[in-house]
């Protein structure tokens, strides 16, 4: 049975006049053909999540001058060996828990030579959730000028599909075999507690929402940190093709929210689940890495009740304020 | 040029100011900095700057503070930092790929023991954990040794035919927190000696990755390409010399420098403020008729085994003095070195002065005492000179 | 004695190479061999290319290099062919190659060793190893393995068993089974390749440097590839007429009006009276109806033949053309005419009324369907030379006659057939045929009703009646009907309408007798209940003996109609559409409710237009005779990503107020007053260069090419992505 609460999911905003979303403005631009961002030929698994996000951000970029900090990761494999480029920007590849600093020290560079080009991090949740955190804790604290991107494919694949501090509760890895005993973090809190210009996860299920918030996470200053589920099929064990339906089921379950943080303070979501119990169901389903767990869907849903809950408060506490 | 009289951590970070504004007119300076004593005060001073054209930038660590300078020397910029001890352990990581990635950033190191157990006195270990990550070290003796090399690392770093990161190594309070005269000159002859940094894979806009894969072939090509650059240093660095003293009108002294070693049987090999004592143990030596001679090693990577071996040829004995070791081996200096002395020569190791003792000539003199009574060499010698 | 025998294997990151190089290599082990296996590591992403590497001896393997010279080669790929795999083969090795072609596929090449081919994907894929795109043949090409190494099977599954991959073996055996062997037949060294060149200089790290984009074609990693396709929309599939109900929708949708009337125009002259009567079996089929209700398909028809006539223009007539007589000008004479004359043949219709139209000018009451609209469709299809004699209806000798003097006729009487009351007191005055009060409303002039009327049925015959009665005069009407609403085969709006009215609908009734005294004063209805489902799915009515009487003064009959097929003279038989005399088939076809007898506009119209080819065709003249489509291959609403498109409920007409049209026979509905609607259509299985496609493509390699787009196959890693997210079912994916 489902459950619908609060109404149906909302699909991507609708074309002025149209039911369907308008998607011309991403796609198909002269920029998008002859300088994306993650170019073809690049060695990431088919279906990757990480590499719709780059495409996701190549349009949001659009003609802005950018230079990439990634750290050790799947992005950076992905680039091929030198002195070939997968990316068509200026890209450095850090070490592992470095990117945020290495971020740091371009976009000082920049800003004091007067350029205007947006430096980012695009990092994993491995550099992010656990080796990088210092890092960009640090970053974040310093408000430097960067927006920082975290593809959390929740797992480290590329080192093979080890567990990390974003593996979701239940989720099998080669290093929890009998499925991960903890939740994963609140990075979204994490990093509003830096009290940051912005903070935003992002749905890659939506993809107007998704590239206007890395437009505006581009053109705004300070720190901005920008999360996204990205499905990973190999570290799923999911289907290549269903990547971007299962990031739609996590959305519309409550299980990922779509919201967005300024100055730490305003919490707004942007997409309102359903919290439709068949899409959780389905978004389990899906994956091979929650199979034969003995996963409670029960209780799931009432830990999803428990974070939303946590979340409208924030989102009205931001109102008072 | 003016006569200032300060500590070397000062007089380091009086240096890399002044690298760093004669730059402001090209992309500038900066770093990322973190405190560790006994290098802490190096960073005080110059977070107490202005930079028209600079940012030092307070992290939260060494590994990120290197990370900082890699992410601005990327960008094109001056870079500059310090560490010392377990600091610099921290930071291996990235000083590791601060060399890989080919950036001509200057870290001065004030040598501190490793812990634990805690001691913040010198001791040579930590940058000789350094000495395989593709820097280029110089070893200082005195406050004005640590500001020219300062100015003279830059020059070198980023020679075209170099582009290597160097590290400036002083001892702890030794020198750290030694207040002395030293010469600072003015901001536009150091323009002069130092020209404007133009980095040429400097991170711009066009695409590229940098420090992406390399396969076998690509890495055996690339590491190659690293030692031909450290192999050109000497040859730099003796340029860099000349030049600096047609600017600032003296001679840094160099990579392997000798003292009253013309007709020595005996010698003594050392690095850093060692060597001034040895010296002396030298001239008393002398008058008593023993032809003692001394040799400070003054860079340490690329390790200058010619002018070395040169410089021991007409030795007989050779004590070599190690304020490290290398547990299960020995002296780091001594095992590197001791392929450099003449056939026939006795070549003995003394490792003196860890955690911080205090060599004084008494304990040279007991060694050379020990050096001179030798027939044959034996095992490394820890000798304890308490303080 | 040299007993080492090296293997090298090719493949693709995912489909589990190294594994399959330690399956090898622990089958060996299990026969006391010494083995080493070992895989070369790199960037061994889900689809590049990977090797491994399996030694066996009798001695000690000391070697710690990779294998350049390989006595055996297995390769996971058949993309993966080319010098880099074969060099260093030994001479008399073998190579074991997974691939979808057959052996003949290879004739003439690789025969300097023996060929082993498998199709290990199919298998695996079979028996559901890896995912859809990335299959994983590890374990199924070992058993082909075995048969051409000799490795008995027994001795596999025991490995299996081992290593954990029982699970496979079923595949393995498959495949074990289906290996084909071809033995050399070509001095060793033909296709050996020449020794690796020398290796490239590599740019220094602190040279100015500029990327170059990677040249791996990442095209030949997957094992399928989304293609572009046209599936069938439902609401086309639905539309008896055979209107290409999408096509005009979506012309409408992207502003071109024009070409939705001509788009119309193609199938039927009668757009703007079907855009008003049709029951639209297109929306019952269209997919948005389990999303957010039907897209209003009736609406926007009307929308556009009101604004633009869609009849064609006049052909000009054949020199060689046929003469046809078309008799009857209902909707199927007239649509049988309109598909005659546009082919440039010369047509006359036979009208026994004096004006055309049929059931929609004597039964269809001017308020649904005002008679200008009516007119000015008929007067389309006259304007392409439609002879039209009018005014005496034909008997049976003049069809023979027709025939005679025609090239082919074409009966459309429709239904004459009227099914009458069977209860007592059926004959008194005041029970009449509803037909037949139509036909008096809508050719006579003003015709009165008083009191209370009583119409018996539930089709739109019925409530027709019903609303004219209220329009006659009548202070009350009823509509007494024997299932329930929701088994009514009137179109359901037209029933709220009537409603809205004042019309009272009673539900499960059936009549059992009239009573009166020389007329009708009450009409006795027995309640029904409803049984279980019948053999065409409908509940069955159960007659219970409880009733009721309702006092009234009309009863007007609307039970049913069927074809007359007095017309036909004696020994004529319709048969599939067409009239046989004595086994002969004759030149002379039925159409519209003579032929279907389903008794809508829009199946006379199909009908019409199928009669006119078949008639055609029969005259040997070469023409393509329209077939319904099979419904059971349109796009299904599961297929339909419901989540692409925002929610919005139907457009509907403004409508006149209850009081202003009991008032009279102004039409009721006015109309959509824009296309908007047409933005609500899915268009199910038909691209509208939506870019979902391309916003999704990882590998961003979707581009805008005309007219839709365009896949860059060598890049493509067939993820399946664009296929998935296709919100319409206009892309799907196929073997590479």
């Amino acid at each position: 049975m489902s459950s619908r609460e609060d109404g149906p999911a909302r699909g991507p905003c609708a074309a002025p006049g149209t039911c369907e979303p308008l998607l011309a403005g991403m796609a198909g631009t002269a920029c998008d053909r002859d300088a994306p961002l993650l170019r073809a030929g690049n060695t990431n698994c088919g279906g990757c999540g990480m590499s719709i996000t780059l495409n996701m951000l190549s349009r949001a970029i659009g003609a802005r001058r950018v230079q990439l900090a990634i750290p050790a990761c799947c992005g950076i494999v992905t680039a091929g060996p030198f002195p070939y480029s997968a990316y068509g920007a200026p890209v450095v590849a850090a070490t592992f828990a470095s990117a945020a600093a290495v971020a740091t020290g371009l976009a000082r560079v920049a800003q004091m030579n007067g350029e205007d080009t947006r430096v980012l991090c695009f990092a994993g949740d491995g550099g992010t959730y656990d080796i990088g955190m210092a890092t960009l804790s640090a970053a974040a604290e310093r408000d430097e000028d960067i927006l920082y991107v975290c593809y959390d494919n929740e797992i480290y694949g590329n080192t093979g599909g080890q567990r990390s501090s974003a593996t979701p509760l239940g989720a099998r890895t080669s290093t929890t075999p009998a499925g991960k005993a903890q939740a994963k973090k609140d990075i979204l809190a994490i990093l509003a507690a830096h009290r940051v210009p912005y903070v935003a996860s992002v749905s890659l299920a939506h993809p107007d929402d998704a590239v206007a918030k890395f437009a505006r996470a581009l053109d705004l200053r300070g720190f901005r940190f920008v999360h996204v589920l990205a499905p990973c099929p190999t570290g799923w064990k999911s289907e290549p093709a269903e990547g971007i339906r299962l990031v739609r089921l996590a959305v519309r379950s409550g299980l990922y929210p779509v919201c967005q943080i300024e100055e730490g303070r305003r919490w707004t979501v942007d997409v309102e689940p359903d919290f439709d119990r068949d899409a959780l169901a389905e978004y389990f389903a899906g994956q091979g890495r929650f199979r034969g767990d003995r996963l409670d869907l029960g209780a799931v849903a009432g830990q999803i009740q428990e974070q939303w809950q946590e979340l409208r408060r924030r989102c009205a506490g931001g109102v008072r304020t | 040029m003016s006569l200032e009289f300060v500590s070397a951590n000062h007089a380091a970070a009086m240096a890399a100011a002044l690298a760093g504004r004669a730059n402001e007119r090209a992309r500038g300076f900066g770093g990322g900095v973190y405190p560790i004593t006994p290098q802490t005060e190096c960073i005080e001073w110059l977070c107490q700057q202005e930079f028209a054209r600079g940012e030092i930038v307070r992290v939260e660590s060494e590994h990120s503070a290197m990370a900082v300078c890699m992410g601005m020397a990327l960008a094109g910029a001056r870079t500059f930092t310090a560490s010392s001890s377990n600091g610099l352990a921290y930071m291996t990581e990235n000083v590791f790929a601060a060399a890989l990635y080919r950036l001509p950033i200057v870290m001065m190191a004030v040598n501190r023991t490793l812990g634990p157990p805690w001691n913040i006195w010198v001791d040579h270990g930590d940058t000789l954990l350094l000495r395989d990550s593709g820097w280029v070290q110089f070893y200082c003796e005195d406050n004005q040794e640590v500001f020219d090399s300062i100015l003279l690392a830059y020059r070198l770093a980023e020679d075209r035919r170099v582009l290597l990161p160097v590290l400036v190594c002083q001892d702890a309070f030794v020198l750290s927190h030694t207040m002395m005269q030293t010469d600072v000159p003015d901001l536009e002859t150091v323009r002069r000696f130092l020209p404007d940094l133009d980095l040429p894979h400097r991170l711009g806009d066009r695409p590229v990755t940098v420090g992406g894969l390399d396969f076998p072939h690509e890495t055996e090509a690339h590491r190659r390409q690293h030692a031909e650059a450290m192999a050109r240093v000497p040859e730099v660095y003796r340029e860099c010399q000349d030049r600096f003293a047609a600017v600032f009108g003296r001679r840094p002294a160099d990579a392997v420098e000798c003292y009253r070693m013309d007709d020595a049987e005996v010698a003594f090999l050392s690095m850093a403020t060692t060597a001034s004592t040895v010296r002396a143990v030298v001239d008393a030596a002398r008058g008593r008729g023993v032809k003692l001679g001394a040799v400070r090693l003054r860079m340490f990577r690329p390790f200058p085994e010619a002018a070395l071996r040169s410089a021991l040829a007409g030795c007989r004995r050779l004590g070599i003095l190690d304020r490290d070791i290398s547990l299960g081996l020995g002296g780091v200096l001594w095992a590197e070195a001791r392929a450099c002395a003449p056939a026939g020569c006795v070549v003995q190791n003394y490792m003196v002065g860890l955690g911080g003792g205090d060599v004084r000539p008494r304990d040279v003199d007991g060694m050379l005492q020990d050096l001179l009574a030798r027939d044959a060499a034996g095992e490394p010698r820890l000798v304890e000179v308490g303080s | 004695m040299d007993s080492l025998v090296e293997f090298r294997l090719h493949g693709r990151g995912g489909q589990g190479g190294v594994t399959c190089a330690k399956i090898l290599a622990a089958a060996y082990a299990a026969q006391g061999k010494s083995v080493q296996t070992f895989g070369d590591y790199a960037g061994e992403r889900s689809g590049a290319p990977v090797r491994a590497y399996t030694r066996i001896s009798d001695a000690p393997i000391t070697n710690r290099n990779k294998v350049y010279e390989p006595h055996h080669l297995v390769v996971l790929d058949h993309h993966l062919l080319g010098p880099d795999v074969f060099a260093g083969l030994r001479p008399g090795g073998t190579v074991l190659l997974n691939t979808p072609e057959p052996m003949a596929a290879y004739r003439g090449t690789y025969e300097s060793f023996t060929l082993a081919t498998v199709d290990a994907t199919r298998i695996a894929r079979a028996h559901k190893i890896g995912s859809r795109a990335v299959v994983i043949v590890n374990t199924t090409i070992a058993g082909a393995f075995a048969r051409l190494h000799g490795i008995p099977l027994d001795l596999l599954r025991q490995t299996y068993k081992k290593l954990g991959f029982l699970g496979n073996f079923a595949a393995a055996e498959e495949a074990y089974a289906a290996v084909q062997i071809r033995p050399a037949s070509q001095p060793a060294g033909a296709d050996a390749a020449v020794a690796a060149a020398g290796l490239p200089a590599v740019q220094p790290l602190e040279e100015h440097v500029v990327g170059p984009a990677p040249r791996l074609r990442t095209g030949n990693w997957g094992t399928q590839r989304p293609h572009y396709v046209e599936n069938l929309a439902p609401c086309n599939a639905w539309c008896p007429a055979g209107n290409d109900v999408i096509g005009f929708v979506q012309s409408l949708a992207t502003g071109h009006p024009g070409t939705a009337a001509e788009i119309l125009g193609r199938s039927t002259p009668l757009a703007a009276v079907c855009g008003r009567v049709c029951p639209a079996p297109c929306m019952e089929g269209c997919n948005r109806r389990e999303y957010d209700g039907a897209v209003q398909i009736r609406a926007l028809e009307r929308f556009v033949a009101d604004a633009t006539p869609v009849a064609a223009r006049a052909a000009p007539v054949l020199p060689s053309a046929r003469r046809i007589a078309i008799v009857g000008g209902g909707p199927a004479g007239l649509s049988a005419a309109y598909e005659v004359a546009k082919a440039g043949h010369r047509v006359t219709v036979f009208e026994g009324e004096r004006a055309l139209g049929g059931v929609l000018r004597t039964g269809i009451p001017t308020y649904r369907l005002p008679r200008d609209v009516l007119d000015r469709e008929i007067e389309g299809v006259l304007a392409l030379g439609v002879e039209l004699r009018s005014g005496s209806f034909l008997r049976r000798d003049d069809v023979a006659r027709l025939a005679r003097e025609y090239d082919a006729v074409i009966l459309a009487t429709g239904l004459q057939d009227l099914r009458g009351l069977e209860v007592p007191g059926a004959g008194l005055a005041g029970v009449e045929q509803g037909i037949r009060f139509l036909h008096r409303v809508n050719l006579a002039g003003p015709v009165r009703l008083t009191g209370h009327v009583v119409v018996l049925g539930g089709g739109n015959t019925a409530i027709d009646c019903a609303r004219s009665a209220l329009r006659a005069g009548a202070t009350r009407v009823t509509v007494a009907y024997r299932r329930t609403r929701a088994e009514m085969p009137a179109i359901r709006e037209e029933v709220e309408e009537a409603e809205q009215e004042g019309v009272v609908l009673v539900e499960q009734r059936q009549p059992v007798a009239c009573h009166g005294a020389g007329r009708v004063q009450e009409v006795e209805l027995a309640l029904v209940e409803m049984g279980p489902p019948d053999g065409t799915g409908r509940r069955r009515p159960i007659v219970t003996d409880r009733r009721e009487r309702i006092v009234c003064d009309h009863v007007l009959l609307a039970l049913g109609q069927s074809a007359d097929l007095s017309l036909l003279p004696e020994g004529w038989t319709v048969q599939d559409g067409r009239v046989h005399r004595a086994g002969e088939a004759l030149p002379v076809f039925a159409a519209g409710d003579l032929a279907t007898g389903d008794g809508t506009v829009t199946h006379a119209i199909g009908s019409g237009r199928r009669a006119a080819g078949l008639a055609l065709r029969a005259l040997g003249l070469d023409v393509a005779v329209f077939e319904r489509p099979e419904r059971a291959r349109s796009v299904p609403a599961t297929d339909i990503r419901f989540d692409h498109f925002a929610p919005r409920p139907p457009a509907h007409g403004a409508v006149l107020d209850p009081w202003q049209r009991r008032a009279g026979f102004a039409e009721v509905n006015a109309g959509l007053p824009d296309a908007a609607e047409a933005h609500r259509c899915f268009s199910c299985g038909h691209c509208t260069r939506c870019d979902t496609c391309l916003v999704y493509c990882p590998e961003g390699i979707i581009r805008r090419e005309a007219p839709g787009y365009e896949v860059d196959y060598s890049y493509c890693k067939g993820c399946g992505i664009c296929v998935e997210e296709c919100p319409r079912r206009a892309m799907e994916m196929s073997g590479s």
